[in-house]
């Protein structure tokens, strides 16, 4: 176990800069997540960690060792591979034990070490079956037993739960971070879903087109976005252009004034802001808006009923769209066209430099 | 349970009972025929076992069963040896000239290897140019007839069968297994033994037993290399050919051996081989392995090697053709006196080959693709039956089913024997599994939701097949159709014993020669049948592909 520091990082493909200069710090024990659309350079960077991607500059090191000069199969990585790659031609317990016969480790100690690995991903019966008798589920939990048998330094999951159904992805999301916190193992994580990155990271690094847009824990990467593109990458978000208003702690959109923290910038500049849509609480009826909290004016265009909950579309006087989305809330008496306000905290509302 | 009055299962069970029919009659009929021949006297009178008894108890023939499976052993052996490397090579490799080597390594597949082995005699036979040369040098050169010969040849000619299954299946290993074996701290080399072998094996395994199963069923080449050594095959011929009782018993005796042991290595294929064949669904194949400058040029040779050995016999064959020969020997000299020869006495032969394989080769394709259709596309107890009657006729060496025809109808109620229709028909049967299979995997390619389309807007399944789905297949069904062609040009076992009088061809002509004097004819006749194969081969090159695929 050790913390894993990669330095001044670059990767180009002919012309596209695959990886842009990249460094960065994971301690040890950390569950750390490489989030992004694809193209990012997401995938890159962690097949570099394992040895499958060259570096053109820079260094990865596992604590003082020096391990991107080393080839793949010394680095004592343990992958988990985004279609499982399950050996076909081996049962389960052999495939588990791959790594370990590789290791030169005694037949006795193997079939303890391989053992104990089924029962942790809760696999103990199957390790006498052969791949294509297995669900998708299931292969993925071989994939990950058989690469955290040889405990390796750093456990490295590449996409591991996209090829999975929607409600299998969530089950087995919860059991990885589990598994890794039991073990305090290192870990880092690449995927395109948010919500994935948020149920289970420690820090998530948002990357887009080879950089690191922000690093941060989850609720710090959503609650206060640093850019626009993280903002919109992470769940959804209203981002609203205008002008900064006349007292300093308001935003002109349009025809409509937003409340916001005190700005520096001066009255007139053009500047953006983010307001996420669970922060918009519809007032009913005459309901007045909690004491600190501003109000803003909008017309219904529709009602989206996802049963815990309900996503409100609105249009502010000028047009321009206004998502709000709330629980719970006996909203079916409203129809299109229907005048709504909302009231939000100005402390949810986040400024863009 | 579908009704059967849909317009759509109906059209099915047509061409399914049609095709079965057609297979009934001019193949499982003329095959129980060679059952019923063996069970019964030479008369023809009663049921006997007499006649298994000579010939099991005959150490000739036991000489014949024994050094079948040898050589047949032997060639499966040295195709595998030979074929793996080189699959690997062609797959991992950066190998110089690629492209060009995966064109040249398909032609063994559609080229005579009796050319092939004539060519062998014509070089390193008794009287061979490169024997004489060598003996003038003072080495002397070992006896090519008998096993050596032929295993030599059986391995040159059929390595594709073992190369192109594993080729594609080391193609379908997707990058991501073999890169979890080096995450997991298996050197490559590791990888490979452990790995990448394993996975492709059942390909290289399922191959090697068509290997088996061509060499029990060949006939032209034992015939132009065992001399002495009784082999099955030529000697079921000979029998029968010999045969002067009402009842070819003893070559019917002959005919079952081969059938049942083919039949059965056929079997163990395709249930124990071609089910286990490991899907890794590869998304991604693993890239080439970098090695050394020094490494990879050798490689590069030694592939170039093997792929030119193979073609080099036809090429032998196409040279020597142009050269004079008087009787058996060669003279030397620039000369077009063989071909003067072959054609002059009459063009007949060439004309035969032409007519006849065009013919078989199109009747092939009416029946083929329709059954192709059927299995395909309908899934049922009866298409299921076709499928297996309809590839059968691959267990079943020519020379046998020849036999099988002639017993069958030259006499009673339909007399085809003496005429052009036997030979069509043989060539038909014969080539029937590929025109079914290779139909098959084209129509696995065109989504059944076009056809789907088409019915729902109101046009019925007969005509949605021949408007619509023919013309999507078109190009593949016409370039099985010229394979068809091409081979039964160079088809000998079956022609040998159905061919009369004026229906020679010109693998007949060469057989002819094997014997007598006219080395230059048959040589002419050779060179003559390689250029037939190639120049169509050149324009559905590409084509070629879908042969490898239906035969896999």
């Amino acid at each position: 176990m050790a913390n894993i520091t990669l330095d001044g990082v670059n990767r180009s493909f002919g012309s596209v800069r695959a990886v842009h200069d990249i460094s960065l710090t994971i301690a040890d024990g950390e569950f750390f997540t490489l989030l992004g659309p694809s193209g990012c350079g997401k995938t890159t960077l962690l097949r570099m960690v394992a040895g499958f991607a060259e570096l053109e500059t820079g260094e990865i090191r596992f604590g003082e060792r020096r391990i991107d000069t080393l080839p793949a199969h010394r680095r004592n990585t343990g992958m988990v591979f985004q279609n499982y790659a399950i050996f076909p031609n081996l049962k389960v317990s052999d495939n588990v034990a791959y790594g370990l016969r590789a290791r030169k480790i005694g037949a006795p100690e193997i079939a303890e070490r391989v053992a104990r690995a089924l029962r942790l991903v809760k696999l103990a019966e199957h390790n006498d079956r052969w791949p294509h008798q297995l669900s998708g589920g299931q292969l993925q939990r071989v994939a990950i037993a058989r690469a955290l048998v040889i405990e390796p330094e750093v456990l490295l999951l590449d996409e591991p739960l996209s090829n999975l159904d929607a409600k299998l992805r969530v089950e087995m999301r919860g059991e990885i971070r589990q598994l890794q916190q039991t073990l305090g193992i290192t870990a880092i994580y690449v995927t395109h879903d948010q919500e994935e990155a948020l149920a289970i990271s420690d820090r998530i690094a948002v990357m887009r087109a080879g950089r690191f847009e922000q690093i941060g824990a989850p609720e710090e990467i959503y609650r206060r976005p640093s850019t626009p593109f993280v903002a919109e990458f992470m769940g959804t978000t209203n981002l609203l252009q205008g002008n900064v208003g006349s007292n300093g702690a308001s935003i002109k959109v349009g025809g409509t004034e937003f409340a916001v923290p005190r700005l520096e910038a001066p009255e007139g500049t053009a500047i953006s802001f983010s307001l996420r849509p669970e922060a918009l609480r519809p007032l009913l009826d005459n309901e007045a808006a909690p004491d600190g909290w501003a109000i803003v004016s909008a017309k219904l265009a529709r009602l989206e009923f996802l049963g815990a909950l309900t996503r409100i579309e609105a249009n502010l006087s000028h047009g321009a769209p206004l998502r709000a989305a709330w629980l719970d809330l006996p909203l079916h008496r409203l129809k299109a066209g229907d005048p709504l306000r909302f009231a939000y905290d100005p402390g949810r509302v986040t400024v863009f430099a | 349970m579908m009704s059967v009055a849909l317009p759509r299962q109906r059209f099915a069970l047509l061409i399914g009972i049609v095709g079965l029919a057609l297979l009934c009659l001019f193949f499982l009929f003329p095959l129980s025929r060679i059952f019923d021949a063996s069970f019964l006297d030479p008369k023809g009178t009663h049921l006997t076992l007499a006649n298994y008894g000579k010939i099991l108890g005959s150490g000739f023939y036991q000489q014949a069963i024994a050094n079948s499976f040898e050589i047949g052993a032997f060639a499966t052996l040295l195709t595998v040896l030979l074929a793996v490397p080189l699959a690997f090579a062609l797959a991992r490799l950066s190998i110089a000239g690629k492209s060009a080597l995966l064109a040249l390594v398909v032609l063994p597949l559609v080229l005579p290897s009796f050319v092939s082995a004539y060519a062998l005699l014509l070089m390193l036979g008794r009287a061979g140019l490169a024997t004489q040369a060598l003996r003038d040098l003072g080495i002397p050169f070992g006896s090519i007839y008998g096993t050596p010969g032929i295993v030599a040849v059986y391995t040159l000619t059929l390595y594709p069968y073992v190369l192109l299954p594993t080729l594609a299946g080391l193609k379908a290993i997707d990058v991501s297994v073999e890169e979890a074996s080096r995450n997991l701290g298996a050197s490559r080399w590791r990888g490979f033994w452990t790995v990448t072998l394993p996975i492709v094996v059942p390909s290289v395994l399922s191959g090697a037993l068509l290997v088996f199963i061509e060499t029990l069923e060949n006939f032209g080449v034992p015939i132009v290399l065992a001399e002495d050594k009784p082999i099955l095959s030529v000697e079921a011929f000979k029998l029968f050919v010999g045969e002067t009782d009402q009842n070819p018993s003893s070559a019917g005796v002959l005919g079952v051996l081969l059938i049942v042991s083919t039949a059965l290595v056929l079997l163990i294929q395709r249930h124990y081989l071609a089910r286990r064949r490991f899907a890794t669904g590869a998304r991604r194949s693993p890239p080439l392995i970098p090695i050394g400058r020094a490494s990879l040029v050798a490689a590069s040779v030694a592939c170039w090697a093997v792929v030119l050995s193979s073609l080099l016999p036809f090429f032998a064959v196409v040279v020597l053709s142009f050269m004079k020969f008087r009787g058996p020997v060669l003279q030397g000299g620039f000369s077009l006196d063989n071909f003067a020869d072959l054609l002059g006495r009459s063009a007949r032969p060439l004309e035969n080959t032409l007519m006849l394989s065009g013919l078989a080769a199109v009747i092939a394709a009416l029946i083929g693709v329709p059954i192709g259709y059927a299995i395909t596309r309908f899934r049922s107890t009866l298409t299921n039956i076709l499928e297996i009657v309809a590839t059968m006729p691959f267990a079943v060496a020519g020379t046998v089913l020849g036999i099988g025809l002639i017993i069958s109808f030259n006499s009673g109620a339909l007399v085809l024997t003496g005429g052009w229709l036997i030979m069509v028909i043989a060539y038909v049967v014969r080539k029937l599994p590929f025109s079914v299979r290779s139909s098959a995997s084209i129509l696995h390619q065109i989504d059944p939701s076009l056809e789907e389309a088409s019915i729902n807007l109101g046009v019925a399944p007969v005509m949605t097949f021949a408007r619509l789905t023919v013309p999507l297949m078109l190009g593949g069904i016409i370039g099985g159709m010229v394979l068809t062609w091409v081979t039964v040009s160079s088809e000998l076992s079956a022609t040998v014993v159905l061919y009369s009088g004026e229906w020679q061809t010109l693998t007949v002509v060469m057989f002819q020669a094997l014997e007598g004097t006219g080395a230059g004819t048959a040589v002419a006749a050779a060179s003559l049948l390689v250029v037939i194969t190639l120049v169509p081969l050149a324009f559905v090159y590409r084509l070629l592909r879908r042969y490898e695929a239906s035969l896999l």
